[in-house]
């Protein structure tokens, strides 16, 4: 059976603002498997952001074969849902029409749409904030409502990009719980990039450390703790210890 | 009361010792202060505004008496221009001539954001035609709608399309290069979140680009408007026979100054209103706008 994601031998080369040439990743291989939790954590300028780039189609691998079902990935699509940093909900609509936006392209009639829309409102909680638009809400209810956008077209695989590196410590460790529940009820795989090493071992079911100048891999880390995770277990320390150890060496 | 509260037992719990409606009593009086406050504030802002308007015309209408070799002729004061504005108005003269500017202005402004808004969204997304287009465009922009005049009365004659021609050229620069700029600078993150969630590049134009540039759109509008309102007068100055411009030109000719004066007011009381009517429909099309 063909992984959902296959990664062989990636590279990427940038022009930087002074017209030299810098690696953004160098020869990377990884898999992603049907249901995984995958964290990619690593400093900044390793090269994290340009694999999601290129396994949402945003961008082309320079070297390389980028791989979905087996085939090759030609630009974004449905079929992967993108969560980002901030700011990519729709100024100009509602929750709800931010929800709907998908289904609307569609052409999905009203009614269905509406049916949709309570559905996920109601999974993440926000069906008081239905009507608000984007600058009314809080950081944490916009990444919410932008995960349930990205969730409408029941992608395969959800790619998240820091989505909570903007928001306040308490609200970002009830968006990470929130997160698991969606993942652990709708059964899709997820890519999340964060710079936060006990993130990475709350949410992911395998860590992949990349190291920078040039982006590569440097340790995949199987992480078999059971959900829910307590963070304040002896085996989350002593895992938190092992990323972090071979984040820093 | 004040012996109770600084008693051991109860400032532990203070409040316990307080009826709960004590608690609404202040609310409302709170809010009932705050909206008296709000009021005299508003009203006492509309009394010094009417104050101002009223100070102006007494100034005016003192003017000729203050400064001796002053011609009344030349300077007109209030109280023989008010005369004149209601036979104007009662004649139906200036309605008419307002009416007919207005829709000069209406077409031409019309024509001139469908056109600006649509040369804005190609310009700003395909590089081909921005590159193509840039040179001519920017030429074109730098010429000043008021030298058209002539020219515009020979391709067009004296009728409404030259009029119309003119406006929608002056009006046509900024609300496309306001289009350009929003256009091209709608942040990629929106663009890609469209594109992920199954968008066709029609839809990502129309359903995405469009009205996230809306706010740079709006801005290109209300200048277009400015700018229309210019072009009316420098097109209805010459080679006109109606309009608020036209009016302002004639009276010019038969010596009368106090016409002048109502056509000169006129033009600033209607760009003024425009102003405020654009403001209004655009909170009322664009809630989300101030929310932003």
């Amino acid at each position: 059976m063909t992984a959902l994601i296959e990664i062989k031998n990636v590279s990427k080369i940038y022009a930087t603002s002074d017209d030299s040439a810098t690696w953004a990743l160098q020869g990377v291989s990884v898999n992603i498997e049907q249901g995984e939790f995958i964290c990619a954590i690593g400093p900044s300028g390793c090269g994290k952001t340009t694999l999601l780039n290129i396994i949402g189609g945003f961008i082309t691998p320079t070297e390389g074969d980028a791989l979905l079902n087996g085939n090759a990935i030609e630009g974004p699509g449905p079929d992967r849902g993108v969560v980002f940093q901030e700011y990519a909900l729709f100024s100009w609509l509602t929750s709800r029409e931010n929800i709907e936006f998908p289904m609307r392209l569609k052409g999905v009639s009203k009614a269905d749409r509406r049916a949709m829309s309570d559905k996920y409102l109601e999974m993440i909680n926000l069906t008081h904030a239905a009507d608000r638009y984007p600058g009314e809400l809080s950081g944490g209810m916009r990444q919410r409502v932008a995960v349930a956008r990205a969730l409408v077209n029941e992608p395969q695989l959800l790619l998240m990009d820091e989505p909570f590196a903007a928001v306040d410590a308490m609200t970002r460790t009830s968006l990470q719980e929130e997160v698991l529940r969606l993942w652990e009820k709708l059964k899709f795989s997820v890519l999340f990039i964060t710079h936060n090493i006990e993130e990475a071992v709350f949410l992911s079911s395998k860590i992949i450390i990349m190291s920078p100048h040039p982006g590569r891999i440097k340790e995949i880390v199987p992480v078999d703790l059971p959900y829910p995770r307590d963070r304040t277990s002896p085996d989350f320390g002593a895992l938190y210890a092992k990323v972090n150890e071979a984040f820093h060496t | 009361m004040s012996a109770q509260t600084t008693s051991k037992q109860d400032s532990s719990n203070p409040e316990a010792a307080i009826d709960p409606s004590h608690w609404q009593e202040q609310e409302q009086s709170f809010l009932r202060k705050l909206n008296e406050e709000k009021r005299r504030k508003a009203i006492s802002q509309l009394a010094l505004n009417l104050l101002g308007v009223l100070l102006f015309l007494l100034l005016w209408e003192a003017t000729p008496h203050v400064i001796p070799w002053m011609n009344i002729l030349l300077f007109p004061p209030p109280s023989d221009v008010v005369g004149t504005l209601v036979e104007l108005v009662e004649s139906g003269e200036l309605l008419e001539n307002i009416a007919v500017s207005m829709r000069r202005v209406l077409f031409g402004f019309v024509i001139a954001a469908v056109l600006g808004i649509v040369a804005g969204l190609f310009t700003g997304r395909i590089a081909l035609v921005q590159h193509l287009s840039d040179p001519v465009l920017h030429g074109m922009r730098s010429i000043p709608a008021i030298a058209l005049v002539p020219l515009s009365l020979l391709w067009f004659g004296i009728g409404e399309a030259s009029k119309v021609a003119l406006i929608s050229w002056g009006a046509f620069f900024p609300i496309w290069l306001n289009t350009f700029t929003g256009v091209r600078d709608v942040p990629p993150v929106l663009v890609r979140s469209a594109k992920s969630l199954g968008a066709t590049p029609y839809q990502t134009m129309f359903n995405v680009i469009l009205p996230a540039s809306l706010p740079f759109i709006l801005v290109g509008l209300r200048q277009g408007i400015g700018i229309a309102l210019i072009v009316l007068v420098a097109a209805e100055l010459a080679g006109a026979s109606s309009g608020v411009g036209y009016m302002v030109a004639t009276s010019h000719q038969l010596f009368r100054v106090d016409i002048m004066f109502i056509g000169i007011a006129t033009l600033g009381f209607l760009g003024y209103m425009v102003d405020r009517l654009f403001t209004f429909l655009q909170s009322r099309i664009f809630p989300w706008y101030s929310s932003k």
